[in-house]
Formats: structure tokens, C-alpha cells, sequence
């Protein structure tokens, strides 16, 4: 029994395929799915997901959206997701380092609130190189 | 339009030589372009209209082949946003004709003319439905994407305006943009419920000549009066409370919905503008047809009349 895993952006669809099992990080904590879990519908946040199949994890970040679970099949609707093959870790690591310069800089809430948000993106695509060369 | 300004000129080339005496015109076709008493028209105008319409031809001609490479650019992101908001619908339901006090059209228009017909049927539709939705205690606002439809609606509808934004594709459509377009529209407009129009675009576009005919409505309901339907079936996972993962969900759907509406209005119009671009040419292609038999006949009565003043001033000179 497996999953079939739809991962959507507005943009393009990153991921449609079956897999073995799912570490999903929604805003309450990381939650795993494995084939025949209870129906649920909840908000994802800007985190890592991780994907298993046969064997080998496979991560993607994705920045923030929602995600439904149910039947053995999941939809995962999110603003923007990235696999980790695709992410370049030098440009990550740099784009990490701008945004925290930002957030240092940052004045006013909205700005405040945005950089954060873009720390927030940053610091999650690294990670998610990080994940994959363990 | 074009053709039109073509006709008014060729008369205008014609009154000057009304005051020539009356001779019976061998040419009988050409007195439908022009007013009576007119010895012939010359070659020169004939030749003078046909290289405007043939400039004229390349014009549109070349249009044509713009807005297909821009309808190809835009068509396969229309493809991928597509997916998205399907399991949108499937889940919250789609409910297109609820009863609300307020509801709000958005209406997607280009900002560029020349592509048919679709903004006009945008700006029908949007007016037929306000007039549905509106009653004694209803109200209903437009908030409008594009100049076109602005154009339109700011004649006879000015004080249901709610918000107008122009230039959309100044920068080639993103997501982020238009979520934070759909942001403002949430933030700022009051609503029970909301309509999006815009032009779909046909699921087989094989080939390049097709008219864009169907508008797809979608419709989404404000958290209060939210249809939960296959919501409940579903346990929610996180901290927050149904309500508010109602809303957030219904929000997100807001913007992908009208990403997607966006993208399909981009890519009709550039196809409508390829349809347009090429009845253009082809139209131009006939008159110049006609153009040109119409020129061949004014040579050849010209070289016959000069032919029979020839021949009668030798015969009169000899008898």
C-alpha cells in the first residue's frame, strides 16, 4: 500500500508520484504520515517535508500552505516548494546570510515581519542541503 | 476600424475631381467607391490605396505572430496553475448562486485593444450578474483588473467601483503578485461572497484559430456562512480552530483562484488577438484582390480612351 503524493505550487506541479511515507511540518510540529492514516486537513508550515521512498529520504522545502490527507492520498497545496537536488548550496547559504543581514536592518513591523518571513524561507532551503548530505 | 479610416480616405482622394465635365465612365465598378460626375479615377489613387492596405496587411500580420509566441509563453503557466485550485473545489464545494448581501465581481479585462470580442462578453457577463445579484437590501461592487473593463464599467456604473487596478502584465505574472493583489481585494472591499470572471480558455487548443466562448465563475463564501461540507469528513490537525483554518484555507483558494484567472485571461487574449490579427490580413488579403482588378480595369480604360482620342483626332484630321 502506498501513498500518492501530489505536490502543488502556483506555478507548477513539483511532485506527483506514489511514495512510502511522509514527514510533513505543519505549525503544531512535524507530523508523520504513513498509508491508511486518519483524514486530516491542516495548514503546513514554512518547514521541511521529507519523502520516503523504498528506502531513501528525499527532502523539499516548501514555504508555507496547506496540506489534506486522506484515502492514501495527499495534496499538498503550497505558495512555493524547492527539492533539495535543485537547491544550489552555495546561492542558499548566501541568500541566508542576506536575509539576516535584512533582519538586522529591518525598521517598522512590516518590515520586521517580512524579513523574518525571509529568514524564515532561507534558513529552510539550507537546512533542507543540510538533510540531504547526511 | 482600420478599414474604415481606408474608405474615408479614398474619398477624400476622389471629391477633387468632381469638377471635370460628365462623360460616361467606362468604368461602371468603380462608381460605387465614388460620387457621380467623375470622369475615372486615376491609377494613382487606386495604386495609393493598395499600398495602405498592403502596409496595412504586414501590420496585423506581423501582430499575429507576436501575440503567438507571447499566447505560447503564457500558455503552458496557465497549464501548471491549473492543478491548483481543482482540490480547492473538491474540498470547500463551489456554490455559484448563494444569496448574500454583499457581494463583490471581480471582472479580468486586458489592457490592450485589438483582441476580439473578449472584453466586451467580460464586461456582459459582469453586468448581467450584478444586475441578478442586486436587489432592495443587496448590493454589489466590482472591483476590475485592466483598463478595458474599466473603460466599460466607469460609463455607467462609476459609484459601484470598488477598486480598479491597471497594468497588471507590466511584469510577467507571478504568484507573489497576485496574492498580494488578492490580499488588498481581501483587506479592503467587504463581502459575503465573490465572483471572478474572466475568459477560459477551450481544453483543446490544437490549433491556433479558435475564439475563446466560455467564462468559468467562481464563486467563494467568507468564513461565516462557509460551506463546510467535505471540510468536516477531515480532522484538523494544528492549534487552530476549524474557523480559522476555514478562513486561512478560503484565502489561499482566493488567490490561487484568481492567479489562475489571471494566467487564463492572458492567454485568450492573446489568442483572441491572433483570431483578430488574422481575419485582419485575410480581410486586407481580399481588398487587395479587389484593389488590384480595380486598378487593372483603370489602366486599360485609360489606354482605350487614349486609344479612341488618338484614332478619332487621325480620322478627323483625314476626313
Amino acid at each position: 500500500m502506498t501513498l500518492n503524493l501530489c505536490v502543488l505550487t502556483p506555478n507548477r506541479i513539483v511532485w506527483d508520484s506514489e511514495v512510502k511515507e511522509i514527514i510533513l511540518s505543519t505549525n503544531s510540529g512535524q507530523i508523520g504520515v504513513l498509508p491508511n492514516h486518519a483524514p486530516i486537513a491542516t495548514a503546513v508550515d514554512i518547514g521541511i517535508l521529507r519523502i520516503r521512498l523504498n528506502d531513501q529520504w528525499l527532502t523539499m522545502a516548501l514555504m508555507g500552505g496547506f496540506a489534506r490527507i486522506g484515502n492514501n492520498k495527499i495534496t499538498i497545496l503550497v505558495n512555493d516548494a524547492e527539492k533539495s537536488s535543485d537547491i544550489d548550496p552555495e546561492e542558499a547559504q548566501q541568500t541566508l546570510e542576506i536575509a539576516e543581514a535584512n533582519l538586522t536592518k529591518a525598521e517598522g513591523k512590516r518590515q520586521l515581519i517580512e524579513a523574518n518571513l525571509s529568514l524564515r524561507r532561507a534558513r529552510t532551503r539550507v537546512e533542507a542541503i543540510n538533510m540531504l548530505a547526511q | 476600424m482600420a478599414m474604415a479610416a481606408l474608405r474615408r480616405e479614398g474619398r477624400r482622394f476622389a471629391t477633387p475631381l468632381l469638377s471635370s465635365p460628365v462623360r460616361s465612365s467606362v468604368i461602371s465598378h468603380s462608381q460605387e467607391e465614388l460620387p457621380n460626375g467623375v470622369r475615372s479615377i486615376s491609377t494613382q489613387i487606386v495604386r495609393n490605396r493598395m499600398k495602405s492596405v498592403k502596409n496595412i496587411q504586414k501590420i496585423t500580420k506581423a501582430m499575429k505572430m507576436v501575440a503567438a509566441s507571447k499566447l505560447r509563453a503564457v500558455q503552458t503557466r496557465t497549464e501548471n496553475s491549473r492543478g491548483l485550485w481543482q482540490p480547492f473545489t473538491a474540498l470547500l464545494g463551489d456554490a455559484p448562486s448563494v444569496d448574500v448581501k454583499k457581494s463583490v465581481i471581480v471582472t479580468i479585462s486586458s489592457d490592450k485593444g485589438l483582441c476580439g470580442g473578449i472584453n466586451s462578453t467580460s464586461v456582459k457577463i459582469s453586468r448581467i450578474l450584478h444586475k441578478l445579484s442586486s436587489g432592495p437590501e443587496k448590493e454589489t461592487k466590482y472591483v476590475i483588473l485592466g483598463e478595458k473593463a474599466k473603460a466599460q464599467l466607469i460609463r455607467d456604473s462609476k459609484q459601484d467601483i470598488s477598486l480598479s487596478i491597471t497594468e497588471l502584465q507590466k511584469n510577467p505574472l507571478n504568484y507573489t503578485q497576485v496574492s498580494v493583489l488578492a490580499d488588498d481585494i481581501l483587506k479592503n472591499v467587504e463581502f459575503d461572497a465573490l465572483k471572478i470572471v474572466f475568459n477560459n480558455v477551450p481544453k483543446l487548443l490544437l490549433q491556433w484559430t479558435f475564439a475563446p466562448t466560455c467564462y468559468a465563475i467562481m464563486e467563494r463564501e467568507s468564513e461565516a456562512g462557509g460551506k463546510l461540507g467535505e471540510l468536516d469528513s477531515y480532522e484538523i490537525e494544528g492549534a487552530e480552530t476549524k474557523g480559522e483554518v476555514l478562513q486561512n484555507l478560503a484565502e489561499f483558494q482566493f488567490s490561487c483562484i484568481l492567479f489562475n484567472g489571471v494566467l487564463e485571461n492572458a492567454c485568450s487574449e492573446q489568442g483572441a488577438r491572433m483570431s483578430a490579427m488574422d481575419s485582419s490580413s485575410r480581410n486586407a488579403g481580399d481588398m487587395l484582390d479587389r484593389l488590384t482588378l480595380t486598378y487593372n480595369r483603370t489602366r486599360q480604360a485609360s489606354i482605350t480612351t487614349e486609344l479612341i482620342e488618338i484614332i478619332s483626332g487621325a480620322s478627323a484630321l483625314e476626313g
